[in-house]
């Protein structure tokens, strides 16, 4: 696949207001410059292998393939990277990218928190500041992600705007760098908004891809399907990466249900529910009403409540080579324990949508066939939800000890 | 006495509401406005800083409509002589199809539009579809853009250009310096021999401002002041109608 496509079908596109062209051209040029550099890409591999921690295992899950009773189940455990998610390998390769470019000043938007903390930690590591926009919501959501990307120096502002979630969040990152562009590079964690974002948060998260295939070879794997949880789209258009141009295995793209299908109940975009639109600042398709105005949107995880999705995998959708499907709240929360239980493993409530629509499908296929989850995130920064949902009782007690103390 | 400053005053559809909002209107034209900017509100206004951004939700949250928006413009055209554009995302026109809301938007008697995130060359055929129906499609200039963009972008020879005198969002106050000035002579040297009629703003809000660009200028932009006034409430027609006068530099003589 080329570096630069700009648009997938009829998706994608630069539709921003002229004052942000320039910048996107800039950052067009600059990044198709350094992907061909072996320079930069030899320091890019390094910082992934020792800062980041790659690669990252892919581990046969034994138990819970006995327990589904069908396919063989393998999980790229993405979460063991640092900072907990796929998140690191963009934040990682945009970082550099800006210091390459003299950029003196980084913004970044996040949702479930992840892409901030990477953001964060990485800026930390190259002496950048770092400013973060988050949704009020998702603040209270993702407390702890809050705290550590504080640690890590960054400064969270609390975007109250819409419904304070990642899109407006988005927003309000797009609104800093019409101003600020000359010094800040804006380090989007989504494989959206105008390009190049799309094309280049592919190629950074790509790293997933090339390495599933390689350990798939070296394993002997007998792969059927992949199954990634899909919010603008990031670790699942990086895992299936060096598969998109061939015919297998099946892709599996996993939305959030929520907790029903009717308006602002979900995140589900794909399968007719969305709408062709342009917003922020790319061609997709987005939960919008008739008007073309956002419609809001419902998930436990705070990562897949945003109401469109990254142009290409929209592209793919409709072209059939991903195939989308839903995981609702209460599936992904059991999903959590099972994969605990069994497999020691806390999914991040995000992927733990993908690892539901595998035990879902597990008995689909015989053991000799494989499915593998991308496991994108771990769930340590979900401790509040998981308690709240789970355990209501003894963690209440506690909180309350705790804040008496 | 210099002839007042032509202003542009810009106004949110449905803010505070339906029937608020042309009062507005009238207050802006009684004010002696030369143009009106009618903006549809869309949910997500990245463009926008705080004032508009909140007189948006106010407005969707009021019930406005893109149907509603092309009416409550239809109202405005039968008490108001001067020259409406209708100001609003890509999303709300896309979704409503290009061809069908710039019928609409002509039917309505607005004279053109503007689409900050619809530029030319992603416009999805914005300009010449508006080209066809003899509406002025108003491309938005920004003082980062190259040369080479700009001067493509002078091919078009639109009737109107719309020049934002710095980056960044609408509303927080903009200093009249030379970068701004110096765009606006980049302009008209790409505008060979001034065909066009520039209407300049971004943050615009006192006097002294609109007598900085006025003589640069068509006509200068007033949005968010104008807004803020709205959002304050009470006689929101005679605040904006004042306002209009003052800075157009017509309050003397005719009057407060």
């Amino acid at each position: 696949m080329k570096r630069y496509n700009d648009f997938f079908g009829s998706f994608g596109g630069r539709y921003v207001a002229e004052m942000l062209r320039a910048p996107l051209d800039d950052l067009q040029e600059a990044f198709l410059q350094a992907a061909a550099d072996p320079a930069f890409t030899r320091e890019l591999e390094e910082t992934l292998r020792d800062f980041a921690g790659r690669p990252t295992p892919l581990l046969k899950a034994e138990n819970a393939t006995r327990e589904l009773g069908g396919a063989s189940i393998y999980i790229k455990l993405e979460g063991l990277a640092n900072t907990g998610a796929h998140k690191i390998n963009n934040a990682v390769g945009q970082a550099m990218l800006a210091r390459r470019m003299g950029k003196t000043r980084i913004i970044a938007e996040t949702g479930a928190g992840q892409h901030g903390v990477a953001t964060a930690a990485v800026c930390a590591r190259l002496g950048i500041p770092c400013r973060v926009y988050m949704g009020e919501v998702d603040m209270r959501r993702q407390r702890p992600n809050v705290f550590w990307m504080e640690r890590y120096g960054a400064e969270v502002v609390s975007v109250t705007t819409g419904s304070a979630t990642l899109k407006d969040a988005v927003n309000e990152a797009l609104r800093d760098w019409a101003a600020s562009f000359p010094t800040t590079h804006y380090l989007l964690g989504s494989a959206l908004g105008p390009s190049p974002y799309p094309d280049m948060v592919r190629e950074f998260q790509s790293v997933i891809g090339r390495e599933l295939a390689l350990q798939l070879r070296e394993k002997g794997v007998d792969c059927a399907a992949l199954v990634a949880c899909v919010g603008g789209g990031s670790n699942a258009i990086g895992f299936f990466s060096a598969f998109l141009e061939s015919d297998s295995p099946v892709l599996i793209g996993v939305e959030a249900g929520g907790r029903g299908s009717g308006p602002g109940q979900h995140a589900a975009r794909m399968n007719g529910r969305g709408r062709a639109g342009i917003v922020q600042g790319y061609k997709s398709l987005f939960l919008a009403d008739s008007d073309g105005q956002l419609l809001s949107t419902h998930s436990i995880s705070a990562g897949l409540d945003y109401p469109g999705i990254g142009p290409q995998l929209a592209h793919l959708g409709e072209e059939g080579r991903i195939k989308f499907t839903t995981a609702s709240d209460s599936e992904a929360l059991d999903a959590v324990q099972f994969f605990a239980r069994t497999e020691g493993l806390v999914f991040a409530l995000e992927s733990a949508h993908a690892a539901a629509e595998v035990m879902r499908i597990a008995r689909d296929y015989p053991r000799e066939k494989s499915l593998v989850v991308n496991m994108s995130g771990r769930g340590d920064k979900d401790l509040f939800i998981l308690a709240r949902a789970l355990d209501p009782d003894r963690w209440t007690a506690f909180l309350r000890e705790e804040a008496a103390r | 006495m210099s002839a007042p400053s032509r202003i542009m005053a810009h106004m949110v559809a449905w803010y505070p509401d339906g029937v608020s909002s042309l009062e507005v209107a009238r207050g802006l034209a009684d004010g002696g406005c030369a143009y009106i900017e009618l903006q549809f509100p869309f949910s997500d206004p990245t463009a926008d800083g705080p004032d508009i951004q909140r007189a948006c939700s106010a407005a969707l949250e009021a019930g406005f409509t893109v149907d509603a928006g092309f009416e409550c413009a239809e109202a405005i055209r039968r008490f108001v002589t001067v020259p409406l554009f209708i100001m609003s995302y890509a999303n709300l026109v896309f979704t409503r199809g290009m061809e069908r809301f710039l019928t609409d938007a002509r039917a309505c008697g607005a004279r053109g539009v503007i689409v900050p995130d619809l530029p030319p060359d992603y416009d999805e055929g914005l300009f010449r579809t508006a080209a066809k129906l003899g509406l002025a499609a108003v491309p938005v200039l920004s003082p980062s853009m190259r040369e080479g963009r700009l001067s493509r972008v002078g091919t078009l020879e639109t009737e109107y250009l719309y020049v934002t005198l710095r980056t960044g969002t609408t509303g927080s106050f903009t200093e009249i310096d030379s970068s701004g000035l110096e765009f606006l002579s980049r302009v008209a040297r790409m505008d060979h021999g001034g065909k066009a009629k520039v209407l300049g703003g971004f943050g615009v809000s006192t006097r002294e401002q609109v007598q900085a660009v006025s003589p640069h200028v068509h006509a200068v932009v007033v949005g968010s002041a104008l807004v803020r006034l709205v959002a304050a409430g009470g006689d929101v027609a005679s605040a904006v109608r004042e306002m209009v006068r003052k800075l157009s530099g017509a309050q003397e003589t005719v009057g407060a």
